[in-house]
């Protein structure tokens, strides 16, 4: 496991990484901030671990369809050196980094989480559901499995909630949750005018036991409360 | 209720923890980040019609508000506002009132009463439509600021204080202000700087360490152009 | 003039306390509040100066504010949440992304030293250099981190806020794949210091929060 670092929590959090030498970091594409000049970086699709050409070709479109419409980018980067070195990795937002070591088990995040992970880690596209379809933050969530080191970024800071039951989670504040919970997009309730008026985008109920990490900011809510200041 | 705030100065957030089934808080559209799903959750608009339409063409709050009531002891709600930056909470008794600016306001507890206070002809803030909101009654008000607060003591360490309108967020009775350029004629147009409010007297000022003006113009060039046919 | 960093490293305010008569030089915009003593002068320093400025990507006008009849406060912030660090320039002199500089004691000159072009991966970002002496104070959006180099470093564009004036650096694409993978992937230019020196970097890349919330907002129409 690489020996790593998280400065400047929780708002403009920074990931410092010391790689062993042969180790390599996987990190979201643009995200580096510096680097020892021994090290090599190299720009790969993200198509998860031995995918085929199939694997491979959905990874390109689905890089390519986001690029084009928007959203997180599917190139990661690769860095690694037979000396090893350090590297410095940040998110584009404002907010906190969180580590967290998988020893096998699943979880999923909104695909702006991902930031980056070592080891044996697998990453998935999952379909979130046709009304996902029509959330703002897209409509898949990533799936994370295997024996490594991931790390996440959120927009604002991180809360860890545990569901016993059910809970409900506004859409966009949603960083990742265990793969045990039950999830079901929906429209927020409120009544007869809840759906216009309420102003709340889609949410997110979950059912069964688990844990719920939710960021307290809001892309959408954000982009919403700019445009009326814009001109 | 037992409520909390959360994540000062960045990304603060409230966490309210009902305690009795019954008791609500009631919240700015689109607040709401995550609840126990069996809170009870109603849009209405607040005062009814009229009070509401006053407010949403003067006040730059938004027409409508969630309320949200506890249906069983122990449920939870989290409300967070939407620039990055700092929540305020103020506890106000009878007879006591705070002025915020209008699009700071993010929850209250059932007994505050938000009133429209109209401010002169030539408007408290350049551009925007923002005003200034009268908070009064019994109970708490949480408001929010892009960026951090400032808070200036008038009337103690300082005499008075000239405040970019941007950056004011909230201050308490007390104060006399006015509305002024700041430097010459040729500031008001060339300085960069928008109107000041000078104030005196005696009282609290809440400043927010951040420009929402200023990110609307760092953003401007990156939005996507839309080229218009013919 | 003494300046105080308040609510590093996110929420940053620059208290500058002036003593009678004393002035400071800042951005246009970036006062937040003063005390009622202190007059706020606007100036260009002269036609062909403030032209350059203009060319150099800088605000034409800076305003100059002076404490009269006694000590006077002013508050200077920065557009995007962020952090501010205050420079001591004379034996070191530094060379500054424009969009990092907040303010200068009047005895500071700060010149545009060459277009930003085939340096930064942004648009409207260009290189100011200091001379003289006395203090600047610096801005950015993210944490500030110093980094001294000694030897080589390897850094971003889009995360410097400032650098030493003697050292040497070379610019170019980050990694070794080609220019379509370098464009789909989203990096940017890399700077390549080499010498000895102090470094500024900030920890978030304000271009890159610009288009991902900016693509997000109505569009304009052209």
């Amino acid at each position: 496991m690489p020996q790593h670092m998280v400065k400047y929590e929780p708002t403009f959090s920074m990931l410092e990484v010391n790689l062993a030498p042969g180790e390599v970091l996987i990190a979201e594409a643009g995200s580096m901030v510096a680097r020892a000049s021994n090290l090599e970086m190299d720009v790969k699709l993200n198509a998860g671990r031995n995918p085929g050409f199939f694997g491979k070709l959905k990874a390109m479109m689905i890089a390519l369809l986001r690029k084009v419409v928007g959203g997180e980018t599917f190139f990661v980067n690769h860095f690694h050196g037979g000396q090893g070195g350090w590297v410095w990795i940040a998110p584009a937002l404002s907010g906190g980094v969180r580590h967290i070591p998988l020893q096998g088990q699943t979880m999923l995040f909104s695909t702006g989480a991902f930031l980056a992970s070592a080891g044996e880690v697998d990453l998935k596209l999952r379909f979130g559901g046709l009304r996902a379809l029509l959330a703002k933050e897209g409509a898949f969530f990533l799936e994370a499995s295997g024996h490594g080191d991931l790390w996440v970024n959120s927009y604002g800071a991180i809360d860890e909630i545990y569901c016993n039951g059910t809970y409900v989670v506004d859409n966009g504040h949603i960083v990742g949750f265990d793969s045990s919970l039950d999830f079901k997009i929906k429209t927020p309730g409120g009544g007869a005018m809840g759906f216009f008026g309420s102003g709340e985008g889609l949410v997110c109920e979950f059912t069964g036991q688990g844990r719920i990490l939710i960021q307290s900011r809001n892309l959408g809510a954000l982009v919403e409360w700019l445009t009326r200041l814009m001109p | 209720m037992h409520t909390e705030v959360k994540h000062n100065p960045d990304f603060a957030a409230v966490q309210v923890q009902f305690q009795q089934p019954g008791e609500q808080i009631v919240a700015e559209a689109g607040a709401m980040v995550a609840r126990d799903t069996a809170v009870q959750m109603e849009t209405n608009m607040r005062g009814g019609l009229g009070s509401a339409l006053k407010r949403k063409l003067l006040g730059g709050e938004s027409l409508f508000q969630n309320t949200f009531t506890c249906t069983q002891p122990g449920q939870t709600v989290w409300i967070a506002p939407a620039p990055e930056g700092a929540v305020t909470q103020i506890d106000l008794q009878p007879g006591q009132e705070i002025y915020l600016q209008s699009g700071a306001y993010l929850a209250s507890s059932a007994g505050v009463q938000l009133d429209t206070k109209w401010q002169g002809a030539k408007g408290f803030f350049s551009g925007e439509g923002l005003f200034l909101l009268r908070a009064y009654g019994q109970g708490t008000v949480w408001f929010s600021s892009y960026g951090g607060i400032h808070v200036v003591d008038i009337g103690q360490q300082y005499h008075g204080y000239v405040c970019d309108t941007s950056h004011m967020v909230a201050f308490t009775q007390g104060l006399s202000y006015h509305v002024d350029k700041v430097g010459g004629m040729k500031s008001l147009f060339l300085s960069g700087e928008g109107l000041v409010c000078r104030f005196s007297g005696q009282g609290r000022l809440w400043m927010q360490t951040r420009n929402p003006g200023a990110l609307a113009a760092f953003l401007q060039p990156f939005r996507p152009v839309q080229r218009s046919s013919g | 003039m003494q300046v105080n960093v308040l609510y590093r490293p996110s929420q940053t305010v620059a208290q500058v306390w002036l003593q009678p008569n004393e002035s400071i030089m800042a951005e246009s915009g970036a006062m937040m509040g003063m005390s009622t003593n202190v007059d706020m002068q606007t100036q260009s320093g002269g036609l062909m100066k403030g032209l350059k400025r203009l060319f150099g990507g800088e605000s034409f006008f800076r305003n100059t504010f002076m404490a009269q009849g006694g000590q006077g406060e002013v508050l200077l912030t920065t557009p995007l949440c962020g952090d501010m660090a205050v420079l001591d320039v004379g034996q070191r002199q530094w060379q500054i992304s424009n969009s990092a500089f907040i303010a200068s004691s009047t005895t500071v000159d700060v010149q545009t030293q060459g277009s930003g072009k085939g340096f930064f991966s942004g648009a409207g970002l260009f290189i100011l250099g200091t001379q003289g002496q006395g203090q600047i104070v610096v801005g950015s959006f993210g944490a500030i981190e110093p980094v001294n180099v000694n030897g080589e470093l390897i850094i971003d564009t889009g995360h410097l806020v400032c650098w030493d004036a003697n050292l040497q650096y070379t610019v170019g694409k980050s990694s070794n794949a080609g220019w379509i993978a370098s464009y789909l992937s989203g990096e940017g230019l890399v700077c390549h210091f080499q010498g000895q020196g102090q470094v500024y970097i900030q920890t978030r890349n304000a271009q890159e929060y610009g288009s991902t919330v900016g693509r997000m907002l109505p569009p304009v129409q052209k």
